[in-house]
């Protein structure tokens, strides 16, 4: 299964989670279900956002190429040092590593100020990444900028 | 620009949400279709932020609470007894149904000698012991606010005292109500829920869903400044504080809806960032509260 599949069947599961809550708004009179059921339309809408976004990212991305591979997207490459000077401080944009790619944090709402739990921008966070978003589809809404060296 | 939309459903109704279960028990109570609860309220290491938090609770207020709710058993601060007497209450309660709430971490070091919250039959009764005595006979612990939720500034670095959140010392679930303070409405909403159907729905950080589900910035009133790139240079503008560090996209409650101190403001209502107090790895891990030195504008 490629990722366009996932996305796919992802974004299918949702719209039926969406269609069953629906359903259970319609019979539902209690104002504290009716409430949970809300919280979870709109948990489901924001999930439905994030994978809009990733299956765009996939499609511009695996134009000619079949699938989504960041490595084949972008060819500049970045050293440790390279990467440190794109903190987010002065101006720089905030770029993170994960995995051997950059990506690009500025304008990505969880890193306010380029800085995001404790993590600052212009590093490998790798292990960081692994250890909190492992299994997350979090990656495929970040703009790759390179490779690190 | 900073009033939520209430003609949304989905608002109004979050807003109601404490409002409603709360008077829902209140009758039942008076229907006499559940009892009244046992309540104890343990301030342990932190600013007794959040008993005072609860005072200021408005629709539900702490009176409702103390006369229609709960026999409000022990709370140090507000209680008449004092002394030997206070701490015979307090642990009177053993062998009783009663709900635990528990604002302030837990100091560990030196066997939790840094907090001791009384004297009872000649010993010392530290923070650490009352809430491994109490905490596994309680029917539900509930931990008040950050500190007690996560450890929060108490446990801050560099944390002399060792301090930890309730959860870490106890085997059995808590249900976390974090927040610097805890906003009453969650505190007095989540207590009329258990008392009148059980645990309420918790998500994977045991934080009820209905007042932890949504983030900051899925509801903020500020939010249309940020997906169309407006942002705020300094604080004093009316605009997206995501370039000044606002923590609200990554902190989970309902601050924008349900705003403070008899719903009058809340942080960014008043041009001042979300430092994410609401947020596990709060403060340390929220910080810094305020950059200016910070990336270009796109």
């Amino acid at each position: 299964m490629n990722d366009h599949e996932i996305f796919m069947n992802l974004i299918k599961n949702n719209i039926s989670e969406m269609q069953d809550t629906i359903d259970s708004l319609y019979v539902s009179c209690n104002a504290c279900t009716k409430n949970i059921l809300l919280n979870r339309l709109r948990k489901n809408m924001s999930n439905l956002s994030m994978l809009v976004q990733g299956l765009q990212n996939s499609a511009s991305a695996s134009v000619g190429t079949g699938t989504y591979n960041p490595q084949q997207n972008s060819t500049r490459m970045f050293t440790t040092a390279d990467l440190a000077k794109y903190n987010g401080k002065d101006g720089n944009p905030a770029y993170v590593a994960v995995n051997g790619t950059v990506y690009d944090v500025t304008n990505n709402a969880a890193w306010a100020a380029a800085t995001h739990f404790g993590l600052t921008a212009g590093r490998d966070l790798t292990s960081e990444f692994t250890s909190c978003h492992a299994g997350q589809p979090v990656l495929s809404r970040l703009k790759v900028v390179g490779m690190m060296a | 620009m900073n009033e939520p939309n209430l003609n949304c459903t989905n608002s109004k109704m979050r807003l109601e949400t404490a409002s409603v279960l709360v008077h829902k028990a209140i009758n039942a109570i008076g229907q006499n279709k559940i009892k009244k609860g046992n309540l104890i309220w343990l301030e342990l290491t932190g600013c007794s932020g959040n008993i005072i938090s609860l005072l200021d609770g408005a629709d539900p207020n702490f009176k409702n609470l103390a006369t229609q709710m709960v026999n409000f058993i022990y709370d140090n601060s507000l209680m008449a007894a004092e002394g030997e007497s206070a701490m015979e209450k307090l642990f009177g309660v053993i062998g009783n149904d009663f709900i635990l709430a528990v604002e302030g971490a837990v100091s560990t070091k030196n066997d939790g000698l840094y907090n001791i919250i009384g004297r009872w039959r000649g010993q010392a009764v530290t923070a650490f012991d009352a809430i491994k005595m109490l905490g596994e006979k309680a029917s539900y612990v509930v931990a008040v606010g950050t500190c007690a939720s996560d450890g929060g500034i108490s446990a801050a670095r560099p944390n002399p005292a060792a301090c930890v959140g309730t959860q870490n010392l106890l085997g059995r679930k808590v249900i976390k109500l974090p927040g610097c303070p805890c906003h009453p409405d969650w505190f007095l909403g989540t207590l009329a829920y258990i008392l009148m159907f059980g645990e309420p729905a918790l998500d994977d950080r045991n934080r009820p869903i209905m007042f932890y589900s949504t983030l900051i910035h899925d509801m903020c009133p500020r939010r249309p400044y940020f997906d169309q790139g407006i942002f705020a240079s300094q604080l004093g503008e009316e605009t997206c504080m995501f370039k000044l560090g606002c923590r609200g996209p990554v902190t989970r409650v309902d601050c924008p809806i349900r705003k403070w101190n008899n719903r009058v403001n809340w942080p960014i209502g008043d041009n001042s960032p979300c430092i994410g107090c609401a947020m596990f790895g709060f403060p340390d891990r929220m910080e810094p509260f305020i950059s200016y030195d910070t990336t270009r504008k796109e």
